[in-house]
């Protein structure tokens, strides 16, 4: 029963990558940063920073 | 910018709710003037102008003022946010915390972005 707990990262990562490959997804396709269980609307309000930041650094690097 | 109207004083104790949810409203104005702000900025290099050069380049720099304009509503709405005290503890506190460092990065880096248009508009670089 421990096997799931101790499954090696890159079996993980490939499994991932399988199934999102199925899927259809992009892995490396960036998430909101706060996607770690917290409640509505404090995660989106954080979300919608991050997002702000990352539209930001383009402009300045352009 | 006001820094303490209306925060409690009794850190932790204090009702969260109305100082968590001015933070949130500042959030959410700031959110939207430099949401708009940077769709007008980032149509920079798709925009397609018509006209005369003349014509071109004053519909360029109008597009730009607009966004100088909203970027600063933006931070002044940053600031305000910013300025709410979260001396509370827990869960909700700790992610208010969160988001307002969050809010000074944007604050920064919005300051920069108005900094640089301000000085192109200035120095007429905005010549299409």
């Amino acid at each position: 029963a421990s096997s799931t707990l101790n499954a090696p990262q890159a079996q993980v990562d490939s499994l991932m990558q399988e199934v999102a490959d199925e899927a259809g997804l992009e892995l490396n396709m960036e998430l909101p940063q706060s996607q770690t269980a917290t409640i509505g609307s404090a995660s989106a309000a954080s979300s919608e920073q991050d997002e702000l930041s990352q539209r930001l650094a383009k402009l300045r690097s352009m | 910018v006001t820094m303490s109207n209306g925060t409690p004083s009794n850190p932790g104790t204090g009702p969260a709710e109305p100082v968590l949810s001015r933070q949130k409203q500042h959030h959410r104005k700031a959110f939207e003037y430099i949401s708009k702000a940077l769709k007008i900025d980032e149509e920079e290099t798709t925009y397609q102008f018509e006209g005369t050069v003349m014509a071109q380049k004053r519909a360029f720099r109008a597009r730009k003022e607009q966004a100088v304009d909203l970027y600063r509503k933006g931070i002044t709405e940053l600031e305000k946010g910013i300025a709410v005290q979260l001396k509370g503890q827990g869960e909700a506190w700790d992610r208010a915390r969160n988001l307002q460092s969050k809010m000074l990065t944007n604050l920064v880096m919005a300051q920069d972005r108005l900094d640089v248009l301000e000085k192109a508009l200035r120095t007429d670089d905005y010549m299409p």
